[in-house]
């Protein structure tokens, strides 16, 4: 019974730490900016191949395919700025959440489909990972999971730093809470969407690089994390960082518990049952302000 | 736009309308006369279900606001639905398809409740997540619901899906030229699904989605009740998607998970964009245009994928209204510009039509 318990406990917490990540990156762009990305899942997997190539195809150590990870991440994220979100700014904000959308649900697919294209559809072993695990008595831990929920609680401290205490996050949340009055202030509101998304996308760099090394490289590896962290969003009420990364925390270990109860397919269904009695219950999500729009 | 100008348009713009749809059902009774391909005439009849699904996203979303991603999930929930009253039941498929799209109404209605309450983007996603699901409980389901000969057969079809449940009586009724029959069935469906479209955008409750849609807190104020609003809206076009997936099943006589799949829900989603989000014609054109693009696209194999997904990003980015909104644009700008040079005041009437 103990040993089933900390079984799901520990899968809980992984997946958990995970979820979070993903969580974050999404919920960051979307608070600043009101923009869903689409891409996030593909900008993912495109952090866990960089990690493969600088590694294993060049082989290059292993933190220099960590950190070019980020970087390639970060690009990504920068160019999806340029390219294509400068441009749709300059719509109005009802249109521009649609459109984005849409725009960024294409980048996505070619974006997967150009890796599909590149390394192949085959699994690929993610090489930054750890092996062997931490025997306590009864239960023993996996550094890889202990590796991965460190990493994201280093991550998080980064971020939260990041927002709260430099001028750079200042901005940010400037723009999150009202767009106009940043403006006025001489917040350049245009600069500051650009450092969003570098940093959404250094974010979803790491992010892949810790998925694959749970499971293993494939195309289409960042659309679960990134279906299941729209949900905690949704949950969390969109945008809202703390919020998501106790959804994220929440729901995976409730997801862990049903798959170990139920078996392993009912976990995503009871996910999005909660989530709907969630919405029903608060439509704002659980941590959600209830916004007043003027007209 | 003032009164005057938008009533003399609406004239001129119905008057477009009927034309067009008289020239389309020409070009659609003698389609089938011009082309001996039995492969071109399967992907026309395929790129008519595209349509008719596209439509009814547009009207979902063009029209009403309602970012639905469950388009898909309607239309195989409609599919499944006729096909396993036929398969169980061993019903006819023609009796089938009235209960199928009818259960794709009340799947619609249900998710309607659960997701409407919210706006934007959180109809999006917990759409998305819904029509996930369901692709996921269709393709994990493993147990053995009935056996058919020593085979197990699960409830939902399982990853298989569902074949051999009755065809639209084609084949027995035309011999060799079934498929020509099979296309005359569903461009009727079409056209009908169109029709109806039509009614509705222009009628009252039309006006009211559309209101909706531009400015929600002013509609609301006029007295429309956005969630019964939007309800309806989804149930009507569940019903036509749902209806088409029941015809989607009978005419290929299989149904299965595959077309509740991210990519198909894309294609819908390309065709709605390409052609224009909002305007009565563009999911017709964007069909063509797509359909057209994608069998060219088929000599180079497998970047068709990657170029739908670009084709997709662009067309946002250049054209927000897409082929039908440019269109548009030309012809109310050419129209400017002769009322410009017939009147001597014209420094005035710019903003105004650039508005809408």
């Amino acid at each position: 019974m103990f040993d089933i318990l900390t079984a799901i406990l520990i899968a809980g917490l992984t997946t958990g730490a995970l979820y979070a990540l993903a969580t974050v990156g999404l919920s960051l762009v979307w608070g600043s900016m009101g923009m869903l990305n689409m891409a996030h899942a593909a900008m993912l997997t495109l952090g866990g191949y960089s990690a493969f190539t600088l590694c294993t195809v060049l082989g290059l150590p292993v933190i220099v395919g960590f950190a070019g990870a980020i970087v390639i991440g970060a690009v990504a994220g920068g160019l999806l700025y340029v390219l294509i979100v400068r441009n749709l700014l300059k719509t109005d904000k009802a249109t521009f959440e649609a459109n984005v959308m849409i725009a960024t649900v294409g980048i996505g697919i070619a974006l997967e489909n150009a890796i599909l294209l590149t390394y192949g559809g085959q699994p690929l072993k993610q090489p930054i990972s750890a092996t062997g695990s931490f025997v306590l008595g009864p239960v023993s831990l996996p550094f890889q999971n202990m590796l991965i929920v460190l990493v994201v609680i280093a991550l998080m401290a980064v971020i939260a730093l990041l927002l709260g205490k430099t001028r750079m996050g200042r901005a940010i949340r400037a723009t999150a809470q009202n767009r106009e009055a940043a403006q006025l202030m001489g917040v350049a509101v245009n600069s500051v969407y650009f450092q969003v998304l570098v940093l959404s996308g250094a974010i979803a760099g790491i992010c892949g690089v810790m998925v694959s090394s749970m499971t293993q490289l494939s195309p289409p590896l960042g659309n679960d994390p990134m279906l299941k962290a729209f949900i905690m969003c949704v949950v969390a009420g969109l945008g809202n960082l703390p919020g998501a990364v106790a959804a994220a925390f929440g729901l995976a270990l409730l997801e862990a518990f049903v798959q170990y109860v139920a078996g392993a397919r009912w976990g995503f269904p009871t996910l999005l049952f909660v989530v709907i009695a969630v919405l029903i219950w608060r439509p704002a999500g659980l941590f959600g302000r209830v916004q007043i729009r003027r007209m | 736009m003032n009164k005057t100008s938008s009533s003399k348009g609406m004239s001129i713009n119905a008057r477009i309308d009927l034309l067009v749809s008289l020239l389309l059902i020409a070009a659609a009774i003698a389609l089938p006369f011009m082309i001996d391909s039995r492969y071109v005439m399967g992907q026309i009849v395929l790129a008519l279900f595209y349509a008719t699904i596209a439509s009814q996203w547009n009207l979902l979303f063009g029209f009403a606001g309602v970012f639905s991603l469950a388009q898909m999930a309607m239309f195989a929930f409609g599919g499944y639905a006729t096909a396993m009253i036929c398969f169980y039941f061993g019903w006819n498929v023609w009796a089938a398809l009235l209960p199928g799209a009818l259960s794709a109404v009340v799947f619609s209605l249900i998710v309607g409740l659960a997701c409407l309450r919210l706006t934007g983007v959180y109809v999006a996603l917990l759409t998305l997540a819904i029509a996930q699901t369901m692709y996921l409980l269709i393709v994990t389901d493993t147990e053995c619901f009935t056996m058919v000969g020593s085979i197990c057969r699960q409830f939902t079809g399982g990853a298989v899906g569902f074949a051999r449940f009755g065809d639209l009586g084609t084949r027995a009724l035309l011999k060799g030229q079934w498929l020509a029959g099979n296309y005359a069935i569903i461009a009727t469906l079409f056209a009908v699904t169109m029709l109806v479209t039509y009614i509705i955008v222009k009628s009252p409750i039309g006006l009211a989605f559309r209101a909706l849609k531009d400015n929600p807190g002013y509609a609301v104020a006029r007295g429309v009740n956005r969630f019964q609003a939007q309800l309806l809206v989804f149930g009507i076009s569940a019903f036509f998607t749902g209806l088409a997936g029941g015809f989607y099943a009978a005419h290929f006589q299989a149904i299965g998970p595959g077309i509740l799949s991210m990519s198909q829900l894309m294609f819908i989603i390309a065709i709605t964009v390409v052609g224009g989000v909002g305007t009565f014609w563009g999911p017709l054109v964007g069909t063509i245009v797509l359909v057209a693009a994608d069998e060219l696209m088929r000599e180079a194999g497998e970047f068709r994928t990657l170029g739908l997904g670009l084709i997709i990003a662009l067309s946002i980015l250049l054209m927000p209204k897409g082929l039908v909104g440019r269109l548009g644009d030309l012809l109310s700008w050419l129209r400017h510009r002769n009322r410009a040079a017939a009147s001597a005041i014209t420094f005035q009437e710019k903003p105004a039509t650039t508005g809408k």
